[in-house]
């Protein structure tokens, strides 16, 4: 708005375009007119490219003996392949390559910001789907900004941060790899990294283990959307068979998996909400840490179930059938991309011996035994099984043989109960009510005939004799009944003749 | 790449893991409770839970965390043994010494360890229960020669009158100790080649992707 009305006092030749053309600019495009704008766009976009082109050159020169040897395989391989494999692939890199294509001149969530800075105009207006990935950034940039408040009282703060951040650049020219490599990258950088805090900044332990867990935070929030569930990994596939394989084993009871854990105990049930609730979130994570802390928690709940059930310390053996029966009622989604995601890009020293490991471990186990689960490991024989897996069975429906069955499907039975009484005593309620109304209204209809009939006989023992000719039509038989209840008194006579409604025609 | 051994001359601490492997109420529980709470069927339980245990531990100057994992003993979870043994540094392998069938079970593991994981790993074989030696159906020779036989260590324990226990795990992170020293000595002339066959390893498998993205950037 300013600028159009500051615009009207301008000379002519500043609205044309800042080139020179002749033709008029828009401050849209920087002064510049549509043309002349488009070529400059042009310019920039190569320039970034080739900057861009040039970073990932310098990055990759270390492994450049490594794609050498690559290249020799080259020739080699399509011919070890099964021709149709070949093609498949070949058509899964077309459309990645699409994809690189744009991710190329888009600010994509690898960018730093103070990059992102100097390019935001250039770049806003370059392509259509930077408004998704600016969202995403968002996120990205408030992972940065915190990696850098961490770093910054650090020492070696700056070196590291510089090699993280050129590292996770990298990654995005290695899109097309497979998830292994991917992993390996990204477990190798983990080592050298902190082998060289170790010895070149001499680092404890503890503080190298720290800075560690921050860099693993900084990376996998930039690389997560291109890393968790790849596509060119079957993960996705590996989720929905996981997931209607526990939602086919909906009928597996605490019993059947020996969990020593009582429900009926408020506390307990509580717990096991709660470990549930745990594991579902975990999806909700983009750094391998903090899914490893959902589990943990969700381990830490089933501790307590079962500590509150038992009276004793959980053993291993009292845990894991309880985090399989938790996970069959979990059904969390997206469990294997997770699981995978984890053993990836997780930091090895943590998965390896540290308490969230451990748990890790056990989920693990918990879905390689859902998967393999039969008959046999549930105590069931395996026509019971097939006929519970079919569905034309349900095991908590019939003959509730034994004792816990028996005590929870009872208490079951008498919340039934309990429910239909009340259903039945609103029932009655409403059948009361609905006397009443008709009695309320066959009440009111005889009122009003008996109202009418009263009116009637007044009406004929008292003719309209004293009826004024002036009344109106419209007054008329309000003035009839008026004198007709005047009609009661004596002295009617006497009185002034009632005053007449006046009508003014308007 | 063996979780052991962080870091070696520098790093001075040993992080190990350690897996109980063991039938069902063998004592594995009772055991590492014992030795890392120094309690026995406590009823004032502040635990939360006796599945995963740390212990550090100063050996000969040398710093050692141990982490010690249990597992799940029942037969039915039998198959999940390779993942929680896999990248382990040791293993303890209980029996109950009255209990013939829980020392074929070790017999099993000792043979699936040996098979998965080759000489990369302690194994200590333990008879717990000795308090209950009357009753006792597996015999000290058999025991001994069999651990033997095996390239196992063999001990006797007592989580109930805590006996053997301090020792079984004392001698245990002293074997993985050596062991991991050994591997830091063979990594020194290795390290190097290792890496870049594990570069390698990478870089062929990713080929038939990488090279079309390589062209497409030179073109863009």
């Amino acid at each position: 708005m300013m600028s159009q009305r500051r615009g009207i006092h301008l000379d002519q030749s500043e609205l044309l375009c800042s080139k020179g053309c002749g033709f008029y600019g828009n401050t849209a495009w920087q002064g510049l007119c549509s043309k002349c704008w488009r070529e400059e766009n042009q310019r920039e976009k190569q320039k970034q490219i080739q900057e861009d082109w040039a970073l990932a050159e310098r990055l990759q020169r270390e492994e450049e003996e490594a794609y050498a040897s690559r290249h020799q395989r080259a020739q080699s391989q399509p011919t070890i392949t099964p021709f149709s494999k070949f093609e498949e692939r070949k058509t899964k890199e077309k459309s990645s390559k699409v994809n690189t294509v744009t991710k190329f001149f888009t600010p994509s969530t690898k960018t730093p910001p103070k990059k992102d800075a100097t390019n935001v105009e250039v770049q806003s207006s370059s392509s259509p789907s930077s408004s998704t990935s600016r969202h995403s950034s968002l996120d990205s940039d408030h992972a940065t900004r915190e990696f850098i408040d961490f770093l910054r009282p650090l020492k070696p703060g700056k070196e590291i941060f510089k090699q993280c951040r050129a590292f996770t650049e990298g990654m995005v020219y290695k899109r097309d790899m497979s998830a292994d490599e991917l992993s390996e990258c990204v477990q190798d950088f983990y080592q050298n990294l902190s082998e060289r805090l170790h010895s070149q900044f001499k680092g404890s332990t503890d503080h190298v283990e720290s800075i560690m867990d921050e860099v693993e935070k900084y990376m996998m929030t930039h690389l997560y959307k291109e890393v968790f569930c790849p596509e060119t990994t079957d993960d996705e596939k590996k989720d929905l068979t996981i997931q209607k394989r526990i939602r086919a084993l909906h009928w597996v009871t605490i019993e059947m998996l020996c969990v020593p854990v009582d429900e009926e105990i408020p506390e307990v049930s509580d717990s096991v909400v709660k470990a549930i609730t745990d594991v579902i979130e975990m999806d909700s994570k983009r750094v391998p840490k903090e899914k490893l802390a959902c589990i943990t928690r969700c381990s830490k709940h089933i501790f307590n179930a079962i500590k509150v059930s038992k009276k004793e310390a959980a053993s291993a053996d009292d845990f894991l059938p309880t985090l399989i029966y938790i996970v069959l009622k979990a059904n969390p989604p997206r469990l294997q991309s997770n699981i995978q995601y984890i053993t990836r890009f997780c930091n090895p020293s943590r998965l390896m011996t540290g308490e969230d490991g451990y748990y890790f471990t056990n989920l693990c186990c918990a879905v390689a035994f859902i998967e393999k689960l039969d008959g046999q490991s549930l105590n069931l024989s395996s026509e019971e099984f097939e006929l519970y897996m079919s569905g034309q069975v349900s095991p908590q429906w019939p003959q509730a043989t034994g004792a816990f069955s028996c005590s929870s499907s009872s208490t079951a039975l008498s919340q039934v109960h309990k429910r239909l009484d009340l259903l039945t005593g609103l029932g009655e309620r409403q059948e009361r009510v609905m006397e009443k109304a008709r009695k309320l209204e066959s009440d009111l209809i005889d009122w009003t005939d008996e109202v009418e009939q009263k009116v009637q006989s007044v009406l004929e023992s008292f003719p309209a004799e004293n009826q004024s000719p002036t009344a109106g039509t419209a007054s008329g038989t309000a003035s009839a009944a008026a004198s007709a209840i005047d009609s009661d008194n004596v002295e009617n006579e006497l009185l002034p003749p009632p005053l007449q409604p006046q009508v003014f025609a308007g | 790449m063996a979780a052991g051994g962080t870091g070696g001359n520098s790093g001075k601490t040993y992080s190990f893991k350690v897996v109980l492997l063991g039938e069902g109420c063998v004592g594995k529980t009772s055991l590492v409770l014992r030795y890392c709470e120094n309690k026995f069927n406590d009823k004032h339980i502040t635990t939360l839970q006796a599945s995963f245990l740390t212990k550090k531990l100063n050996i000969t100057g040398k710093r050692v965390n141990l982490a010690i994992w249990d597992t799940a003993g029942q037969e039915r979870f039998h198959a999940l043994g390779p993942i929680y043994y896999r990248d382990s540094n040791g293993a303890i392998l209980v029996y109950d010494v009255t209990d013939e069938d829980s020392f074929q079970k070790v017999k099993n593991w000792v043979k699936e360890l040996r098979k998965m994981l080759g000489n990369e790993i302690c194994l200590c074989i333990v008879g717990n229960k000795i308090d209950l030696d009357k009753d006792r159906h597996v015999s000290v020779e058999e025991a001994e020669s069999y651990a033997e036989s095996v390239g196992a260590k063999h001990y006797h324990t007592s989580a109930k009158l805590n006996k053997g226990i301090e020792e079984l795990f004392l001698d245990l992170c002293k074997r993985m100790m050596e062991m991991a020293q050994a591997e830091e000595r063979l990594k020194g002339n290795g390290a190097s080649q290792s890496a870049s066959s594990r570069r390698g390893v990478q870089i062929v498998d990713d080929e038939p992707q990488a090279t079309p993205a390589g062209g497409c950037c030179s073109s863009g």
